[in-house]
């Protein structure tokens, strides 16, 4: 291959990634300073400011352990939202996983009339708009008295997670032999146990990436948490969009920065299973 | 005779139930102590716009501590995009037939139309707010505080403070002396300093911008005088075709050309801090103050009237009809109107927006006397001149030339 | 088999079940609503005055069709653009070299990123007075913000766009890498030494190996760009604007006529999705009949 072109084409890529990262490197920068005003590249003044409005770090003079543990547990709202967003988030995770394991047992591994048509109405939420869907539950919701409930937050969140993890668990069971299984079974273990022991190994890397698909999905959701919530269930996009749209940078760049911290953790671990060993991502494109 | 006597005491009994009834503090509340009593232990959802988080952060501090720990209230603040938000939510309820104290909703931070929607359909709750004990230091005789965008209060919301639109420039980059001081040399001024300028469209979000393009209104017919009072459709449509051809040919002038204009006071403030506009709006009686403290505006930001039509007008607290905690809401709202809480309100250093709710001159023990001067003494040079702002002080008008404004000037203006 | 038939319909009744009550349910419901039927305040008529304001009346018929081609325009060039950054980077990045893995992660990096952030990303990096701005000061191409050509908050959709590639791009792109390292080399070297240049390896082996996973992607990102709300509701300007947004302020004004037309956009804005998603669907399948 051409050196020459080789060399272009590794440059091109560092260059793309540069530009890649220059959200977030304005992020960090808008999160640690004050007044950071065009045409100001560097800050002219670094603080920990918009930390300390956001009640996240004591005032300087108090920030001892015992500082910080006092600030936290007056409640503040960027750690309301946050403990929301992951009780939420992990609720309809585990939720959504169990129930969409015998369905895509099935949807996998056999054949059946209506089918495709399953199928469709399975992906169907990641097609059509949720503006379609939440703007006429959000009335049935009210009188339903699920209105402002953490527990109707919770089920609407569900609608657009289902799709994802039934679509990739489904991948993970068209790549899987169910023979092992029968061979569990002539050898005499029981139903429980053939399916901790044999079935549970074979699909967990799938599971694990169905799982983070789904809490991703719930952690990023504006709309409907906006619309259901009713204000008493608030989350952490919430905080983002109602912060972003009040003019401060430095306090939208912190909260963002808190927002997309486990978005990054889950990069980490799933980088592992969607690197192409893994049956999910091309069951993904099976579609 | 014996029916005359059975009349003349129904007549007496029912008057001294009556009298019962109208010591009545609040609906449902026979005296203060019950409203107390009927509170503690309890929360309060408090729905306001949360676009400052200065406003945030004051009422978690001033009313949120003093809640939890006099009257053991646990504050819920909710944060909107937009007090209609709050009023949506309201009508959504009201749709799905929930009713009594079933609603999600305790307090709204409102004013002018949103008020008036809720209150012509009759989900608010009250009449409450003579029946605070603070409410002895509101000027209720006041028509800027009686009436709301021209219609009666009548004790369905109670104030919380007072705001006044004007103006604020940099004084690293211009002079005070250099400032125009009425529309007609702010249309020189645009002219002179082309792509320098520019205002917050009037819609959802954007009622500063509304009441930029009112004053026009008022300047443009020779006074705020003749708009004072019910709609006037005549009056509007006469002058409404020369606001918008003055709106009009700024155009070419304004920032982007008039393409588009920043949707809220966010947008306004980067613009201007940013170096992309000369000129940002403010309501706050400290000027450029609260923006400078918050690190959105330069600290070199200060701030200037027009001699005449600067609107200023009070924002009050409501409660929805289907509130959930009535009491606990009666509880913070008369909080609110605490001397010293109203003069917290007005020093600098706590970074909130806008003024007094409760008439200064009623106040008569001392500790509140010495908060009060305090703060009056205290606005800081970022602030414009109080006599200035007083002199240009104009009040709000009926509610229906609002929506009027928003929806001709997206036609006439925007899309041109 | 009586019981192979009662195991898939107790296995497949869960999900189905939230599906078809939350989602089915509230797009009736939403319906219902924007056909004037109405129960809780007594109105119980049919009428689709609700859609002919929307589609037709003065005051909205000229934001709807501007903002629904504004849509089209933003959908159709996202998906595009991030489509093919993507594949560019997947194919370039395949062979070894420094920093191959911090590259990859870094190209993955935007995945769990939620849109809500990019957007203020872009912002913080694109504005007038962003970072690229502030760096164009600095090395002196520009005097003032104003001279920064508008790339967010603008009339076409610029920004918004920039916010979907920088987003979805890294969907494809994990999707690709995923693919092509399925695939392996053998198809390339085969061809290689069957004579065929790069031109002719990419467009007759790697193309058409890559377009399955790439073609269903894209609708999922075709159609999500369609109908989301966030990004735009950030990025955006007034006029013209994308129908997800207007869909949401008619639905927040109090006035229950707004309401109405609020759900009957949203409604238009599905049905224009589906027979998008049909169009594709039944184009693409034709082209792999033909080959």
């Amino acid at each position: 291959m051409n050196s020459n072109l080789k060399k272009i084409n590794i440059y091109a890529i560092y260059l793309g990634a540069i530009i890649l990262i220059l959200p977030l490197i304005a992020f960090f920068i808008n999160a640690f300073s004050f007044r950071w005003f065009y045409p100001q590249v560097i800050p002219k003044e670094l603080s920990l400011q918009a930390w300390v409005r956001l009640k996240l770090i004591p005032k300087s003079g108090q920030r001892s352990f015992e500082g910080f543990i006092d600030l936290w547990a007056s409640n503040p709202a960027v750690i309301k939202a946050l403990i929301n967003s992951l009780t939420i988030g992990f609720l309809v995770t585990v939720v959504s996983i169990i129930i969409a394991l015998p369905a895509a047992r099935v949807l996998g591994l056999l054949n059946f009339r209506f089918k495709k048509l399953i199928i469709f109405i399975m992906v169907s939420p990641t097609i059509l708009p949720p503006i379609a869907f939440v703007l006429g539950l959000n009335i049935n919701f009210i009188s339903l008295g699920f209105s402002g409930s953490f527990l109707g937050v919770c089920l609407v969140h569900l609608v657009p997670i289902m799709p994802y993890v039934v679509l990739t668990m489904t991948g993970i069971f068209a790549n899987y032999n169910p023979d092992f299984e029968h061979q569990a079974r002539t050898l005499g273990a029981n139903k429980t146990k053939t399916f901790f022991l044999i079935t549970l190994p074979a699909i967990a890397p799938g599971m694990v990436v169905a799982a983070l698909f789904a809490f991703l999905v719930s952690w990023s959701q504006y709309l409907l948490t906006f619309l259901i919530g009713a204000g008493k269930v608030m989350t952490l996009p919430l905080l983002v969009f109602s912060t972003a749209s009040s003019g401060n940078p430095a306090l939208t760049a912190a909260i963002s920065i808190i927002f997309i911290f486990p978005a990054i953790l889950i990069l980490f671990f799933t980088s592992k299973f969607v690197s192409g060993e893994s049956g999910a991502t091309s069951g993904f494109g099976k579609i | 005779m014996k029916f005359k006597i059975k009349f003349i005491t129904l007549a007496i009994i029912s008057l001294f139930f009556s009298k019962l009834v109208s010591a009545e503090t609040a609906p449902g509340f026979g005296s203060w102590d019950d409203v107390l009593k009927a509170a503690d232990g309890g929360q309060v959802n408090v729905y306001m716009w949360g676009g400052s988080d200065a406003i945030n952060g004051f009422v978690d501090d001033f009313y949120g501590v003093p809640l939890k720990e006099k009257y053991n209230i646990t504050l819920n603040r909710v944060p909107l995009a937009g007090t209609v938000d709050a009023v949506n939510q309201v009508l959504s309820e009201k749709e799905a037939g929930v009713t009594g104290d079933n609603g999600n909703i305790d307090l709204i931070w409102i004013n002018g139309e949103n008020f008036w929607t809720l209150k012509q359909a009759q989900l608010l709750y009250g009449p409450f707010a003579a029946g605070l004990p603070n409410s002895k230091f509101v000027a209720w005789d006041n028509p800027a505080v009686n009436l709301d965008f021209g219609r009666p209060v009548d004790g369905m919301e109670s104030p919380w403070s007072s705001a006044q639109f004007h103006f604020m420039y940099d004084s690293a980059r211009n002079n005070y002396d250099d400032m125009p001081r009425s529309y007609a040399e702010l249309s020189d001024w645009i002219a002179a300093n082309p792509g320098r300028f520019t205002y917050i469209r009037p819609g959802k979000g954007g009622f500063v911008g509304t009441r930029f393009v009112k004053q026009i209104f008022f300047e443009l017919s020779g006074g705020q005088e003749q708009w004072v009072g019910p709609f006037n459709q005549e009056l509007y449509d006469k002058w409404a075709p020369k606001v918008w051809e003055l709106l009009n040919s700024w155009e070419k002038d304004l920032w982007r050309s008039g393409e588009t204009y920043p949707k809220d006071n966010a947008e306004m403030h980067s613009l201007f801090a940013n170096g992309e506009v000369d000129l940002d709006f403010t309501q706050s009686p400290r000027g450029a103050g609260p923006t400078n403290t918050a690190g959105t505006t330069p600290p070199t930001s200060r701030a200037f009237a027009f001699y005449d039509n600067m609107i200023g007008d009070f924002n009050y607290w409501a409660i929805p009809y289907n509130a959930p905690n009535k009491a606990a809401a009666l509880v913070y709202a008369n909080l609110v109107l605490e001397p010293e809480l109203q003069a917290a309100q007005v020093q600098p250093a706590n970074g909130f927006c806008c003024g007094w709710g409760i008439s200064t001159a009623k106040v008569t023990d001392a500790a509140g006397k010495a908060a009060i001067n305090d703060a009056q003494n205290n606005l800081g040079d970022a602030a414009e001149d109080q006599n200035i702002l007083a002199k240009a002080l104009v009040s709000d008008i009926a509610a229906e030339y609002q929506d009027l404004i928003e929806a001709d000037w997206e036609a006439n203006v925007l899309l041109k | 088999m009586g019981g192979e038939r009662l195991k898939i319909i107790l296995s497949l009744t869960p999900p189905l079940l939230i599906i078809i009550t939350l989602f089915f349910g509230g797009i009736l419901y939403g319906l219902l609503q924007s056909l004037g039927y109405q129960p809780a305040i007594g109105k119980y008529d049919i009428n689709f005055s609700a859609y002919y304001n929307v589609l037709f009346s003065e005051r909205y018929a000229r934001m709807f069709w501007t903002g629904l081609g504004l849509n089209l325009w933003v959908s159709f060039a996202s998906t595009f653009l991030a489509a093919v950054f993507a594949l560019f980077a997947a194919l370039a990045i395949r062979k070894t070299f420094f920093a191959k893995t911090i590259c990859n992660f870094i190209y993955s990096l935007n995945l769990p990123m939620p849109h809500l952030v990019v957007a203020v990303g872009m912002i913080f990096v694109f504005s007038q007075s962003g970072l690229l701005a502030r760096f164009a000061s600095q090395l002196g191409f520009i005097n003032s913000p104003g001279e920064f050509p508008v790339l967010v908050r603008d009339k076409y959709g610029f920004g918004i766009i920039l916010a979907y590639i920088w987003k979805e791009a890294a969907f494809f792109f994990i999707i690709l890498m995923s693919v092509l390292q399925s695939l392996g080399e053998n198809f390339e070297e085969l061809a290689q030494s069957l004579g065929a240049n790069k031109w002719q390896r990419f467009r007759y082996v790697i193309l058409p190996l890559v377009m399955p996973n790439l073609f269903s992607a894209s609708i999922i990102v075709f159609a999500f760009s369609f109908g989301a709300y966030e990004v735009p509701a950030l990025l955006g300007v007034i006029y013209p604007q994308m129908l997800p947004v207007m869909a949401f302020e008619f639905f927040l004004n109090p006035d229950l006529n707004a309401r109405s037309e609020g759900m009957a956009l949203s409604i238009i804005i599905a049905l224009i999705v589906m027979v998008l998603v049909i169009i594709y669907f039944w184009l693409t399948q034709a082209k792999i009949r033909k080959d």
